[in-house]
């Protein structure tokens, strides 16, 4: 019987064959468990990518040109102690896992290998690092390269029988590693036979039986603190190996635990979807580190998670799974403040026995809590609680801080001893961070950042390392990078890839005159408008321009014209890609971070005044009554007469000695914009107010002089009124064409209970009452809060109504019904966001949807795909929200700056009051800050608390009661803040 | 029930004969003269042919014919089932249905397996899927897979889980000669070597596995070590197919011998339970054998055209034919099995030593070695 076998590959003519297969069992989502086999066709023309090599070279895969991808790996690389001739680094995955900060170092870590089998691991374990690694291997400078080992012959290893997926993984690594070595020596001997350098590749890897192995296996092999021990400034390298692994190994040995275990991924899954647990995103209250909340889809009010018991070693940001606890451990949300500095001064980051996770502070402090609650009616009933049972994804970044100076137990500066030390972070949400350093002396009094690397059980606090410091503490430029840290704001420098997008004539770039030119297809001639264009002072990215004529019909023809930004980004490039990732331009006091490059955001597209720009330009036909007629959407060219700021118009338009058409142009909209406004209004929208300060600042220096509040001028409003007219009509025309995938923004009616507690609080003090059955109502009941004796109330009423607010985002047309498009606060069935392409994202994606939709040019495919766009939107949201963050906290930080070593007597507002402490508003600076009782008097003064009341007794020598809205006058000192090292206005009360 | 046509042998009446007699002697002289009656048709054997499946395998005969087996297993929601306390009512719905075993219910899954749980399907070339043969041979299969309730225990994962198992059984070439014992010994084969993904999570939860394709644990668990004879390990059951002619037992027979067949019964049988040698018997099934089928020899007598008589009736020629029944010429066999013979082949296959336990070892050995 002839025989033969059915099976493709047996085990005899392995090693022979080109073929391999791999076995894994895959789970989807929907639950199957399959078996997957995926063959391997083993190759022999990957190349080790050395330049000594000409081997590889000459059989190496060309691409559609034909050409060989150029060889990464130096052939003169860097030496050290032990590799005299040169190495070239082949790290394993805990290398990069514990060390990825150093691999990102500038100055060593050149010439390094990275091997296909390192790389999925990695993948499997990390995505971010993975993201960084593969960046890394795309950064030129660094020779970065990745060699896909498992698909080479000679470097694949079969598993063994019965050996684990890591050990099989670290022989591939040996193997590759010798391979190369081998590879590199044959390499070397072709090329010249007298040459005698011969780089060494050498494995990192800080697996102690990896190692060994490859000392016996003759193989260059070095731990990563070893390696980094031989380096210039090995003591700032060794700080930023992370702290996760070494700590394994030490901790095996003790056993006390302080919290918690976390479920089983499985029982986390199988409890989510059945309902008895819950995952959202785990966040901090500012005002007390002990109280966190999770929003879950189940319930419509946040559940709270108290204590850190409780919420065992989440980090606020995580996504984590709660259990509900039983109703006899109900609390209501703290009426107090609890600062982490306060309470833990005196934990010491060496210590680790006797630690507990509540310490004895914290515990009272709780207690007190508990009786609170008890001795409370309806008003503060307890809500329910929840602990939190495990992690879904850590959403751990590097944090900004600076290092607690009572945690360091040398600060001399030549002392090298390695040192446990506490990093404050800026962000009171986030614990202290305990990090090991050399470097403790130095690093007192910078802002330093870190990132958490892990938090076991037994350790109280997470654990984490250095990654750089950013500067001294306070001064201008640590202080601002640190913020766009925290805030996440992309400040690099366009990289070249960026720029080369950018139109080859740069700042020569001029509207073609013949109209003739491609770049005059579909547009309109705009140029003999008088148009002109009003922003603040000094901006030089102008984004939009106005005019307004009569018609001989007696309406008026109105045309909002906006920088044509999707002329010169198209979709798709670099640039494009860009500023989609960073989605908006992002203001500080003192700087500007570009959405777009300089070149184009003010230049060649801000609608500068006297030159021609190309314009995407809404013309509207308008009666005397602010009715519209007509609407029109057309690309044009226009040239702007004047840039105004909004004093300058408005003292143009006041005088009545100017009759020229511009300025009877601007008179026009005026006039038309305050009837818009009032049908606005009419319709329901809010007006509502947040406080805005201005920080002057000397223009070489910019070192901060004078706070002032912003004024509202007639032509602010003006602008704004028809810069919302053209969003709303544009926001429909998109939808009209693309029902799936318009962009647009919405903002979501405040749930009621949102308004409970300043609607409550409205009624207790002041007999008022704050309906919010629609946003008509809202408007007209918040013009109802006056308080005759104090015009200020309105305005800090409806501060307090903003914060009750749900914020605006942008969405995709298709995820939404109708109904929802609603914006709340602007009364618009639908709103997009149209007039400031230069400085947001989403503009320019409303002026390309726009373009197709009036026909111009077709539409690209990323703006077709709804899973795209709800990516963009969920980018842009972010980032808009951290663009408004770091602009905030730039301010505070100047006004700290401004009102340095000043002592000023101001009115303030009691806005928000606690059991031991209150929130001032000041609204001449527009700060508001917390005085707590300890800071009234030391001792602590005794106080009374009435909730229902809101009105705080203290006792003692002040004997005196604070009530919310009460005007108090405070007196405004500056501090450093010890907590995060922020230079505040620290308010006391006169 | 008849193998259908394909088993059909045109063989003439004295062919047959000739047959019948060679296998009466004792001992038989069968077709192929070098085999004894308990003498399987030699085979090739190779498992894992199907890198995709949970198991697989594929026997082929020395006489051509050949299947191939592929088992796949897939994570099933259980259906809802009540708990002990509503055991009452499930009884009188179920009865009859599941082995109502009141076991100790414990969570390694003893009698909480459902017969819905394996589904089986044979295809035969030639044959529709809905034609007698195919739907004959599965149930056969199946019956005697699930007869003893381990395997469907052994496939339920928690009380919300379960893994379903899809046996696709596939003769590769045509069916020359009864193929149940072919299939239901590749079945075995496969069985034996299929492996489902390791489970990770823990009691009730969603199952979870190890992606690990090496930590993936046997359907059928091996021995491990030596320690374990006390309990021999459980293999699935395998069928036999054993014919009688006059007093003689031939196992393995090949299509010509069914042909003059008096009886064929097929036994599955798998490893013994409480002993780690011989065998039990899961069921027996008597198999009509093809040989009622071939046309009789017209004998002389009966023969006008060579001076005998043609009977008048067709209850005269009966007669005439019961009396020349040992004269020679074919008659198509008549009637069962004695209960003697029947015994006799029942000992034959499970004594310790006996076919059962050789086919089983036989079969163990092709995956160890």
């Amino acid at each position: 019987m002839e025989y033969f076998s059915l099976k493709r590959s047996s085990a005899l003519d392995q090693g022979q064959t080109n073929l391999s297969s791999k076995v894994y069992v895959r789970s989807t989502k929907s639950g199957k468990v399959q078996k997957i086999v995926r063959e391997l066709y083993l190759r022999r023309d990957i190349p080790c990518s050395s330049s000594l090599c000409r081997a590889c070279l000459e059989i190496a895969p060309t691409d559609y040109s034909k050409k060989v991808a150029p060889f990464v790996l130096s052939d003169t690389p860097a030496g050290s102690k032990n590799f005299p001739n040169g190495q070239y680094l082949v790290p394993d995955t805990n290398a990069f896992l514990t060390g990825m900060d150093l691999f990102e170092v500038e100055t060593a870590f050149h010439d390094v290998v990275v091997l296909q089998t390192v790389l999925e691991e990695v993948k499997n374990q990390s995505l971010p690092l993975y993201h960084r690694l593969i960046a890394l291997t795309k950064n030129e400078g660094k020779r970065f390269y990745v060699f896909f080992n498992e698909f080479r012959q000679e470097t694949y290893v079969i598993r063994n029988a019965g050996e684990t997926i890591n050990d099989r993984n670290d022989r591939a690594v040996r193997k590759a590693v010798l391979w190369y070595n081998h590879h590199l020596s044959e390499a070397v001997a072709a090329r010249s036979k007298k040459q005698q350098r011969i780089p060494s590749v050498v494995m990192i890897t800080d697996d102690r039986d990896n190692l060994q192995k490859a000392k016996s296996d003759g193989i260059p092999a070095l731990s990563l603190s070893e390696f980094v021990s031989g380096l210039e400034n090995a003591d700032e390298l060794l700080d930023m190996i992370s702290a996760a692994q070494e700590r394994r190994e030490v901790r095996s040995s003790k056993a006390e635990v302080f919290y918690p275990e976390y479920f089983t991924m499985s029982k986390m899954m199988t409890g989510v979807k059945a309902g008895t647990l819950h995952q959202g995103i785990f966040n901090v209250s500012p005002y007390n580190y002990l109280e966190g909340s999770i929003h879950v889809p189940a319930f419509d009010k946040s559940l709270l998670i108290l204590g850190r018991e409780n919420s065992n070693r989440a980090v606020s940001g995580d996504v984590v799974v709660v259990e509900v606890l039983p109703k006899d451990q109900w609390k209501a949300p703290s009426t107090k403040i609890i600062e982490e500095e306060t309470l833990n001064k005196n934990d010491n980051p060496e210590v680790e026995d006797g630690e507990d996770v509540i310490s004895e502070r914290e515990r009272r402090a709780l207690q007190e809590e508990v009786k609170r609650v008890h001795g409370q009616s309806a008003e503060g009933r307890p809500q329910p609680t929840a602990r939190v049972v495990g992690i879904i994804k850590r959403n751990w970044r590097q944090y900004v801080g600076h290092i607690d100076r009572d945690s360091v137990r040398s600060t001399s500066k030549s002392s090298r001893q390695q040192q446990m030390v506490f990093l404050v972070p800026m962000d009171k949400r986030i614990p202290k961070i305990r990090i090991r350093t050399r470097q403790a002396g130095e690093l007192l009094g910078q802002r330093v950042l870190a990132t958490i690397d892990s938090w076991e059980r037994d350790s109280r606090y997470p654990v984490g390392h250095f990654v750089r410091s950013l500067g001294e503490l306070e001064s201008k430029g640590a202080e601002t990078e640190a913020l766009l840290l925290e805030w996440d704001v992309q400040y690099r420098p366009f990289p070249k890839i960026v720029l080369d997008c950018l139109p080859p004539e740069g700042h020569e770039w001029k509207v073609p005159a013949s109209l003739d030119d491609p770049g005059w297809r579909g547009r309109k001639d705009l140029r003999d408008l008088l148009v002109c264009s009003i922003d603040p002072p000094g901006c030089v990215d102008i984004d939009d321009a106005l005019h307004a004529r009569k018609l001989p019909n007696g309406n008026f023809e109105v045309g909002v014209h906006i920088a044509d930004v999707s002329h010169f980004v198209k979709p798709n490039n670099a640039m494009d890609k860009e500023a989609s990732q960073r989605g908006t331009t992002v203001y500080l006091v003192d700087k500007r971070i570009d959405m777009l490059p300089m070149l184009l955001g003010t230049d060649l597209c801000s609608l500068k005044p006297y030159v021609e720009r190309y314009a995407f330009t809404v013309l509207w036909e308008i009666t005397t009554n602010a009715d519209i007629v007509s609407v029109d959407f057309t690309k044009s060219v226009i040239r702007s007469r004047e840039a105004f700021s909004y004093e300058q118009a408005q003292i143009r338009i006041d005088d009545e000695s100017q009759q020229d058409g511009l300025t009877n142009g601007m008179r026009t909209l005026m006039m038309l914009s305050k009837k818009l406004r009032q049908k606005r209004y009419d319709a329901g929208a809010l007006n509502l107010a947040s406080p805005e300060v201005k920080v002057q600042t000397e223009s070489e220096t910019s070192d901060p002089v004078d706070v002032q509040t912003k004024r509202l001028l007639d032509t602010n409003s003006l602008v704004e009124e028809f810069m919302l007219l053209a969003n709303i009509s544009v926001a429909g025309k998109n939808y009209e064409a693309f029902p799936q995938t318009a962009l647009l923004r919405r903002h979501g009616a405040p749930p009621k209970t949102n308004f409970e507690e300043l609607g409550n609080q409205l009624k207790v003090k002041k007999g008022l009452e704050i309906r919010t059955d629609s946003s008509k109502a809202l408007a007209d009941s918040l013009d109802t809060c006056v308080d005759h004796k104090e015009p200020f109330f309105n305005t800090l009423v409806r501060i307090m109504a903003t914060r009750c607010m749900m914020s605006a985002e942008y969405f995709c047309a298709g995820s939404q019904a109708y109904p929802e498009f609603r914006h709340y606060g602007l009364a618009s069935e639908i709103y997009t966001h149209f007039t400031s392409p230069i400085r947001r994202y989403a503009d320019l994606e409303a002026h390309r949807q726009l373009a197709a939709a009036i026909d111009y040019e077709p539409l690209d495919p990323s703006l077709h795909s709804k899973a795209k766009l709800e990516g963009i939107c969920k980018n842009i949201n972010m980032r808009h929200r951290n663009a408004q963050m770091a602009g905030r906290a730039s301010i505070e930080y100047y006004v700290g700056q401004a009102l340095k070593g000043k002592d000023i007597k101001e009115e303030g507002f009691i806005m928000k009051i606690f059991s031991n402490g209150f929130v001032v508003f000041v609204p001449r600076f527009g700060v508001e800050s917390l005085i707590r009782l300890r800071d009234l008097a030391t001792p602590e003064p005794e106080a009374e608390f009435d909730a229902e009341n809101y009105v705080l007794k203290v006792k003692g020598d002040i004997n005196r009661s604070v009530e919310l809205f009460e005007k108090v006058t405070v007196r405004i000192t500056d501090e450093i803040e010890e907590s995060t090292g922020k230079r505040k206005v620290k308010l006391t009360l006169v | 029930m008849p193998p259908s046509q394909a088993a059909l042998v045109s063989l003439s009446p004295a062919e047959l004969s000739y047959l019948r007699s060679t296998l009466l002697q004792v001992p038989p002289i069968r077709l192929d003269h070098t085999k004894g009656p308990k003498d399987f048709r030699s085979m090739r054997a190779e498992y894992d042919v199907l890198p995709g499946a949970n198991g697989s395998a594929r026997i082929a005969l020395e006489d051509g014919l050949e299947a191939l087996v592929g088992v796949k297993a897939e994570v099933e929601k259980s259906q809802w089932r009540p708990t002990p306390a509503g055991r009452a009512s499930r009884l009188s719905v179920a009865a009859g249905d599941v082995e109502m075993k009141d076991g100790d219910e414990e969570d390694d899954g003893q009698g909480k397996g459902q017969v819905s749980w394996v589904e089986m399907s044979v295809e035969i070339p030639g044959f529709r899927d809905d034609d007698a043969l195919p739907v004959f041979l599965a149930s056969m299969l199946t019956e005697s897979l699930l007869s003893s309730g381990e395997l469907k225990d052994r496939l339920y994962i928690n009380s919300r889980f379960h893994w379903k198992l899809y046996i696709d059984i596939l003769l590769l070439s045509p069916a020359l000669s009864y193929p149940l014992a072919l299939l239901s010994m590749t079945t075995h084969l496969a069985l034996l070597t299929s492996r489902l993904p390791a489970l990770k999570s823990e009691k009730d939860e969603d199952p979870l596995f190890d992606d690990d394709w090496d930590a993936s644990v046997p359907l059928y668990p091996k021995e491990k070590g030596k320690g374990t004879g006390s309990k021999p390990v459980d293999r699935p059951p395998v069928i036999v197919l054993a014919m009688a002619i006059g007093q003689n037992i031939i196992f393995d027979p090949c299509k010509e011998e069914l042909a003059v067949a008096d009886a064929v019964l097929a036994i599955a049988c798998s490893s013994s339970k409480t002993s780690s040698t011989g065998s039990r018997i899961i069921s027996i099934r008597t198999i009509d054998p093809p040989s009622h089928l071939t046309p009789p020899g017209v004998p002389n007598s009966m023969n006008s055209a060579t001076g005998g008589v043609a009977p008048a009736s067709s209850a005269d020629a009966l007669t005439q034919r019961e009396l020349l029944a040992t004269s020679g010429v074919w008659t198509p066999p008549r009637g069962g099995m004695k209960r003697g013979l029947i015994g006799q082949v029942v000992k034959m296959v499970v004594e310790t030593g006996g076919v059962a336990e050789e086919v089983i070892d036989a079969l163990q050995a092709i995956e160890v070695g």
